[in-house]
């Protein structure tokens, strides 16, 4: 260049105003460039924003995660306290049933009682018989006939009142009979209620079958989440491979940067050395050219940085709407699963109650059964009564025995007389003979009643020992129904822990239904900042085609300028001072090229331990996926105890049933009762019917000693008093019939309770089990977040990553459009003194 | 038509003419007498006599049974002879005609056999008429120590 003549003063015009287009063109790149520069930083720190708030977002849904855990936790205890009230109601069942049978062993024993009661009657009426007998016998001996039929107006009353005290007895055998049809119709309530209780259990069954098949769906999503994390892994590979291209492309940069101090350091050199070449200024404005056109290609990757900001950018945007929507749902699942606890808490309320009600059911039970045992033992107490004043009758009867055995010898002895005394002792003997029959047939009668007083008390023994039997049997259903009451307050414990296990999980669902409305929250905001971020990426990569295009404009300039350095080489002999400045700058732009190139493999670096995470990450998504499907084991294994159950209550049902027949039977007995007593009723009538024709013939009653009518009197009283323990007899006998009723409604009552609890207790199943699904579901959603989090975090890293090397790069351009602009100027003051020489 | 005493021993009804009946007394026990023979119960004190007491069974060799409410002590006096029979019961006089006594048959048990006269048929009932001397007097036939014995004590000399 150095024999280049020197250019003619009328071409300087030319070039400088060339130049003068080239500085302007400069500054505006420069200005544009520092636009670039601010748009960004802001991107920068919406990135950082973005990475923050990934984090939270992770936090947040990691305690959702443990929510769930606990919630789960919370749900097995609930499943384990409802099995163990199970078996507690199954326990109770089985005491109903012993209880039954107790009642039904005292229901034999008075039918029993009962039919020596009526024995009992019949030997009365026997005795009053044989006593009519006897007035009749001792009529003509009998000395005070008014005080006779007074005792025969007594009898009569007596009669009249058993009579009486019969129907009352027949009325109330016919009201247990309609209260035993009453009892037979609620066994059938029930029998029907343990249907329908079997056929809930049935659709219970069905439900844990649809959980099954959501767990397998979740395994499945965890699946697919586990393949996303694979692409997120293939993602972050492309991440680091682009670093590692940038690394690169910063070093390359580093090398322009040395070129271009040893350009600058030659230029020195040349401009020193040769200051009047022009060769050396169009070699220098070459060079220019080069660095420019280098600058060009900067800016080209940069754009195609931005673009694939820009797109990083869209991809963060739509995994916040991913995240969006799933929280939306976990929300929606969350919500459920505070309902169905709510609803859990109600059924276990209700049980509590059932099984009060079925517990004071127990308690009346057992207040029966001792009101049993008194009217029992009072009736034991009556018999022995009687067998005592059946004892003190024979004692009579031996006393008229005697009596007559006397009257007898002396009528004898009379006879005897008579003969001796002859014709004179006639009339004598003849009274002498009608006393001594009279005496005879007295002694017939007592020999009678002697015979009845025996059979009496052979059943009035059987009746006490009866009598006993009873009593055993009741204490028997007193102690069984103590037993049902304990098990019943067992189920009352058992419920309440299943209650507070249900207020537990709906704690932990209302902390869940918290932290998802923030997680929702947060997903909102971050989808908000997602898509400023888009939108100022797009605005970023519309500028940094401007910049493309100013670039290359740039580069049209830059190749014009050095065509016109060449023709005006001659006029750039002063560009000695500028280069010196050139070169120091250059330096500097060396020194910050190399500081580029060691952040750029520092970037390379992280993205290599980015990849590491990735991996980690895999590995607990694989785990994750063994969890789902050991839940659906566990499922399983609910579903065939939901089976078992199923097969227990069947049985149950057909245990409810017989039940029904048994008490069928009762009812039948019941009816049988009744009619033996329509038939004692009209005994009774037919008795007093007797008493009254004994007060007709106690009207021709004689004289005759005093003791035997004194005996007599004594034996009607006894009699009386016979009749009075029947009465007493009778009277326990319809409290223990009345007592036997309520103790069979009790019972009713209990069976109903008991169903109801059971009822109660599959409806609890049902809503655990919904709970259970509703937990896994949102288990599942909380994992398909998580991953999809992750994601978004290293996006968001990665993209905060980019935007600072964009920003660095922008620096770099910017220092290097100073350093263009400063070139410019100072080729312009060349061109200036090389015009201003030239002349 | 006689009144006769109705007596029973061993479920068989026995006759006896009223006439040789002093009275009847229950039986509350006779103070044994040593010596005498197994049917002399011992004695008794009735209206301020003492009198013997044969027991009916052993004399017509019968087992001996517990006395009873319903055993008597009915008094005889044969001649001067009074004696008293336990028996085991004795509760009715009955009114039965001479012409009506038909003999005493063969087939009646061989230890009755001199102590009974005849019998009466009084409806469905069948009674035997007691010979009361016979058995007073075959006492001293068969067993020449056992009523002397006995009566000696009241009456030393017994006519014949």
């Amino acid at each position: 260049m150095n024999p280049t003549p020197s250019p003619p003063p009328t071409t300087t015009a030319d070039p400088r105003s060339r130049a003068e287009r080239a500085a302007q063109s400069l500054r505006a790149t420069a200005a544009e460039t520092r636009a670039l520069e601010e748009s960004a930083l802001r991107l920068t720190s919406v990135g950082n924003d973005s990475a923050a708030l990934g984090q939270q977002l992770s936090a947040a849904v990691e305690s959702i995660a443990a929510s769930a855990e606990q919630t789960s936790v919370s749900t097995a205890n609930i499943a384990r306290s409802q099995a163990n009230a199970a078996e507690l109601t199954q326990t109770v069942l089985g005491g109903i049933e012993d209880s039954a049978t107790a009642l039904r062993e005292v229901a034999a024993s008075v039918v029993g009682v009962k039919k020596d009661t009526a024995l009992l009657a019949e030997a009365a009426e026997n005795t009053a018989a044989a006593i009519e007998e006897s007035v009749r016998s001792i009529r003509v001996v009998a000395s005070n006939a008014q005080d006779l039929a007074a005792s025969s107006e007594e009898l009569l009353a007596s009669g009249t009142e058993m009579a009486a005290g019969i129907v009352g007895i027949a009325a109330r055998a016919d009201s247990a009979a309609a209260a035993l049809v009453e009892v037979g119709a609620t066994t059938e309530e029930m029998a029907r209620g343990i249907e329908r209780l079997t056929n809930d259990a049935r659709d219970v069954s069905t439900r844990i079958s649809s959980v099954n098949a959501s767990t397998a769906g979740i395994a499945k999503s965890v699946l697919e989440i586990a393949e996303r994390g694979k692409e997120l892994g293939v993602s972050v590979a492309n991440t680091a491979s682009t670093a590692e291209r940038m690394s690169r492309a910063a070093a390359v940069a580093a090398d322009s940067a040395k070129q271009l101090e040893g350009a600058t350091g030659q230029n020195a050199s040349t401009v020193a050395e040769v200051a009047a070449s022009v060769e050396e200024v169009a070699a220098t404005s070459e060079k220019n050219a080069r660095v420019v056109d280098d600058n060009a290609t900067s800016v080209e990757e940069l754009a195609r940085s931005a673009q694939s900001v820009s797109r990083a950018a869209e991809d963060i945007a739509r995994l916040a709407d991913a995240t969006a929507t799933g929280a939306m749902q976990v929300d929606g699942s969350t919500r459920r699963i505070a309902r169905l606890c709510e609803q859990a808490r109600e059924v276990g309320d209700r049980v509590v109650h059932t099984a009060r009600e079925g517990g004071g059911a127990v308690a009346k039970s057992i207040e029966g059964l001792a009101k049993i045992k008194v009217s029992i033992g009072s009736s034991a107490a009556v018999m022995k009564e009687m067998a005592q004043r059946a004892d003190e009758i024979g004692d009579f009867v031996q006393t008229i025995n005697l009596i007559a055995d006397r009257t007898n010898l002396l009528s004898l002895n009379a006879s005897i007389e008579a003969a001796r005394a002859g014709e004179h002792g006639r009339g004598f003997a003849v009274v002498a003979e009608e006393i001594r029959s009279l005496a005879d047939r007295a002694a017939t009668a007592s020999s009678d009643i002697a015979k009845i007083i025996r059979a009496l008390q052979t059943i009035a023994r059987e009746a006490l020992t009866a009598t006993m039997e009873g009593e055993r049997v009741a204490s028997d259903g007193a102690s069984l129904a103590a037993a049902a009451e304990r098990a019943l307050t067992e189920i009352v414990t058992g419920v309440q822990e299943v209650g507070q296990s249900v207020r537990e999980v709906a704690q932990s669902a209302d902390e869940q239904v918290t932290v998802v409305q923030s997680l929702t929250q947060s997903s909102n905001t971050f989808r908000t900042q997602a898509n400023l971020i888009v939108e100022a990426a797009s605005e970023q990569a519309k500028a940094t085609q401007d910049i493309v295009r100013g670039a290359n404009e740039m580069r049209q300039m830059a190749k014009q300028t050095n065509q016109a350095a060449v023709e005006q080489a001659r006029a750039l002999r002063d560009l000695v001072r500028s280069n010196e400045r050139l070169t120091q700058n250059a330096q500097a732009v060396a020194a910050t090229a190399a500081e580029q190139a060691s952040g750029a493999t520092g970037l390379a670096q992280t993205a290599v331990q980015m990849r590491g995470l990735t991996d980690t990450t895999l590995n607990a998504l694989n785990e994750q996926s063994t969890l789902a499907r050991n839940i659906a084991a566990q499922t399983e294994e609910v579903r065939s105890a939901i089976d078992r159950t199923l097969v227990g209550l069947t049985e149950q049902s057909k245990g409810a049933v017989e039940i029904a027949k048994t008490l069928d039977s009762v009812h039948k007995d019941a009816q049988q009762t009744s009619k033996a007593l329509a038939e004692q009723t009209k005994a009774g009538k037919d008795l007093e019917a007797a008493s009254r024709s004994v007060a007709t013939l106690a009207g021709s009653v004689t004289r005759a000693t005093n003791e035997q009518t004194k005996a007599i009197a004594e034996i009607a009283k006894n009699a009386e008093e016979v009749r009075r323990i029947a009465r007493q007899t009778a009277r326990a006998l319809d409290e223990q019939s009345g007592v036997l009723s309520s103790l069979a409604e009790g019972a009713a009552h209990q069976s109903a309770s008991i169903a109801a609890v059971r009822k109660a207790s599959s409806e609890q199943a049902t809503s655990i089990g919904e709970i259970s699904r509703a937990v896994d579901d949102m288990r599942a959603r909380i994992r398909e977040i998580v991953g999809v989090t992750s994601t978004q975090a290293r996006g968001a890293q990665s993209l905060s990553r980019e935007l600072d090397e964009l920003s660095g790069r922008i620096v770099t351009i910017r220092a290097a459009n100073v350093e263009q602009a400063a070139l410019v100027e100072g080729l312009t003051a060349s061109l200036d003194a090389g015009g201003t020489a030239a002349p | 038509m006689k009144l006769h005493v109705v007596f029973v021993v061993a479920g068989v009804e026995y006759a006896l003419p009223i006439t040789f009946v002093l009275q009847m007394e229950s039986f509350t026990g006779a103070t044994p007498v040593p010596g005498s023979p197994p049917y002399v119960l011992g004695v008794v004190t009735l209206r301020g006599r003492v009198i013997p007491v044969l027991d009916l069974r052993r004399r017509f060799g019968l087992p001996a049974v517990a006395p009873t409410l319903d055993t008597r002590i009915i008094v005889t006096q044969v001649g001067g002879r009074v004696v008293a029979f336990c028996v085991d019961r004795a509760r009715e006089v009955i009114l039965l005609e001479p012409e009506r006594l038909q003999p005493a048959p063969e087939l009646l048990s061989e230890r009755t056999i001199g102590f009974v006269n005849g019998t009466y048929t009084v409806g469905q009932r069948l009674l035997l008429l007691l010979d009361l001397p016979r058995i007073s007097e075959s006492d001293h036939d068969h067993e020449p120590h056992a009523l002397p014995a006995a009566d000696d004590h009241r009456r030393p000399a017994l006519p014949g």
